[in-house]
């Protein structure tokens, strides 16, 4: 009686939502026709015959709290990971920055030493790549041990003692230094590798850009495709492209380097001339400045065949090595600015007099 | 709380018949839902091991949901192919199922799956147009009989709501079921059936009728 009271005191809308949702209040003819018109869309297939079911072993549930136990066990044991890890890491002494290069990569164990100076070494097997977002990227062969000398916005100086260092470098022209102990490296807008053996005699090959070798006076500068040996005390020797002949690299390093009688010297330097082609004027510029006075005559007549100066180079200057000749005579043949250099050279003799590598 | 408090004023309309509320779940559901939950999940642990005529009872149980769920998005004519095919990938899939008393849901989500699977290898259905939809109007607001394809018609414009409206409206108007057997098999809460039933009808109703009316806005 109560029900249908209140039933009946319902608003219409009410009662007739009451038969939308569960059938139970006043029908509502719209939804009546509605339901009328839409029944002979309504399911009426029976069950069709199922195959087999074959059982199997079904994914168990586990009740909530074993979840929750199970999750933290998960947890507990990726955290544990990752602590071993550190632990491994820390033992090994491997830091995440060295010098303000980031390890991006490293196989194997390394050893880097802390504080000024520091240090990386790289065993037989390990190898590490360092990046420094301003600077560039630095892949560290095994058996390289790699000294920082020095550190500032302009300047990223450090010291190959042996092994070998795959750098590309972003940073402006002359900012990325690197020492060995027969020369020091330039960077000139480049990508290069650098190696050094255990006697200190060193091989830069550049394969983007271009790189400046210095020590004590004598220089030489080395674009992409070419490469240049250095030994201790004696230097840079001519850079050359590494697609030259045999005969030609062979001959090169014995006149850069050898300590041979005048007569192998002259043969030497015969047959660096006779198998030079056109690109080879890359190597007779530099033979102009490590020829003997005698012998700087027939480099400059080769040189001259294959890339005749304009006007301004002389042969008389050339004989006597005049700076502005060279250089003149070097920006011709259109490997790089040899501006760049000069003025990273004043540049480096007026900040870095003071400092070098020990 | 605040979850409880809001789907408790959602479904708790004088007899409504909300009498057990399962706290943390922040779903309330009837007594009698609860009690064929269970009565589902055992269905299906036991065809999970093998029962055939265990799988034979959900669908008896479950039919007209993926029937109306199809029917919702593919043509009618489709439909009980379709229906098939889902109890069938329900059948092998079956053993993946970790939780049984959530086979409702999980049904739906692969009906809804099927149908979209249907339209993405099918052409596109031609649309009612406005002349379609006077008709239709005037037809349903008389009670006329006459036109054999008003059915279809009147289908196609529930077809148009948005996807909860219609897949609500047509397990109701169509299939027959109340909202609480819509809330208990879908595994809804009450509150939000209820809410699509209403909302559904509502624009359901301005459909029908802008076409008489058209400066008349369709309720959000």
């Amino acid at each position: 009686m109560d029900l249908e009271k209140k039933t009946a005191e319902k608003p219409l809308s009410e009662r007739t939502d009451e038969y939308l949702w569960d059938k139970s209040g006043e029908p509502n003819p719209e939804i009546l026709r509605l339901e009328t018109l839409l029944t002979r869309f309504q399911h009426d297939r029976p069950a069709p015959v199922f195959p087999e079911i074959v059982p199997g072993a079904r994914r168990r549930s586990f009740p909530v709290r074993l979840r929750w136990l199970m999750a933290s066990a998960s947890m507990a044991v990726v955290a544990l990971l990752v602590m071993m890890a550190v632990v491994i890491y820390r033992n090994n002494q491997i830091p995440f920055a060295v010098a303000g290069w980031n390890v991006s990569r490293q196989v194997g164990s390394a050893h880097i030493s802390s504080g000024l100076g520091q240090v990386l070494e790289t065993d037989k097997r390990s190898r590490v790549t360092l990046r420094d977002e301003d600077v560039g990227q630095i892949d560290v062969d095994p058996g390289t041990r790699l000294r920082w000398l020095n550190k500032r916005d302009d300047l990223e100086w450090m010291v190959l003692d042996r092994g070998t260092i795959h750098a590309l470098i972003w940073a402006p022209p002359g900012q990325f230094v690197v020492d060995t102990p027969s020369a020091m490296t330039v960077d000139l807008g480049c990508a290069y590798t650098l190696q050094v053996d255990s006697s200190g005699a060193g091989l830069v090959r550049t394969s983007l850009g271009w790189v400046g070798f210095k020590l004590n006076g004598r220089e030489s500068f080395i674009p992409a495709g070419a490469a240049c040996r250095t030994r201790p005390k004696v230097g840079p020797g001519s850079a050359y492209f590494e697609d030259a002949s045999a005969n030609f690299i062979a001959a090169l390093a014995r006149f850069d380097f050898d300590d041979t009688t005048p007569e192998q010297r002259a043969t030497d330097l015969a047959v660096v001339l006779n198998e030079s082609r056109n690109r080879d004027a890359l190597t007779l510029w530099h033979l102009l400045s490590r020829a003997d006075p005698s012998q700087r005559l027939l480099v400059y007549e080769r040189l001259r065949l294959l890339a005749p100066p304009k006007a301004g180079v002389t042969q008389q200057g050339i004989l006597r090595l005049d700076r502005s000749m060279l250089d003149q005579w070097w920006n011709e043949l259109g490997f790089a600015d040899i501006s760049i250099w000069r003025h990273w050279e004043r540049s480096w003799s007026a900040t870095n007099r003071a400092v070098g590598p020990k | 709380m605040i979850c409880s408090v809001v789907l408790a004023h959602m479904a708790s309309a004088p007899g409504d018949p909300i009498d057990l509320f399962i706290p943390g779940l922040c779903q309330p559901v009837s007594k009698q839902a609860a009690q064929e939950a269970s009565e589902d999940a055992g269905l299906v642990t036991a065809a999970q091991d093998g029962d055939r005529a265990a799988f034979g009872r959900l669908h008896d149980r479950y039919a007209r949901m993926v029937h109306g769920v199809l029917l919702a998005k593919v043509p009618f004519q489709e439909v009980n192919d379709l229906v098939q095919d889902v109890f069938l990938t329900a059948l092998r899939r079956l053993r993946t199922l970790r939780a049984p008393e959530s086979f409702g849901a999980w049904l739906a989500a692969i009906a809804r799956n099927r149908a979209s699977d249907y339209h993405r290898h099918s052409l596109p259905e031609d649309p009612l147009g406005d002349d379609d939809m006077t008709t239709l109007q005037l037809a349903v607001a008389n009670g006329a009989d006459e036109d054999p394809n008003l059915a279809s018609k009147v289908l196609e414009v529930i077809k148009s709501l948005p996807d909860a409206y219609r897949e609500t409206l047509v397990l109701r108007l169509v299939e027959g079921m109340t909202g609480p057997e819509i809330a208990a098999r879908m595994q809804m809460t009450p509150g939000s059936v209820r809410v699509n039933l209403h909302r559904g009808m509502q624009q359901l109703r301005a459909k029908l009728s802008r076409s008489m009316h058209p400066s008349r806005q369709e309720t959000p």
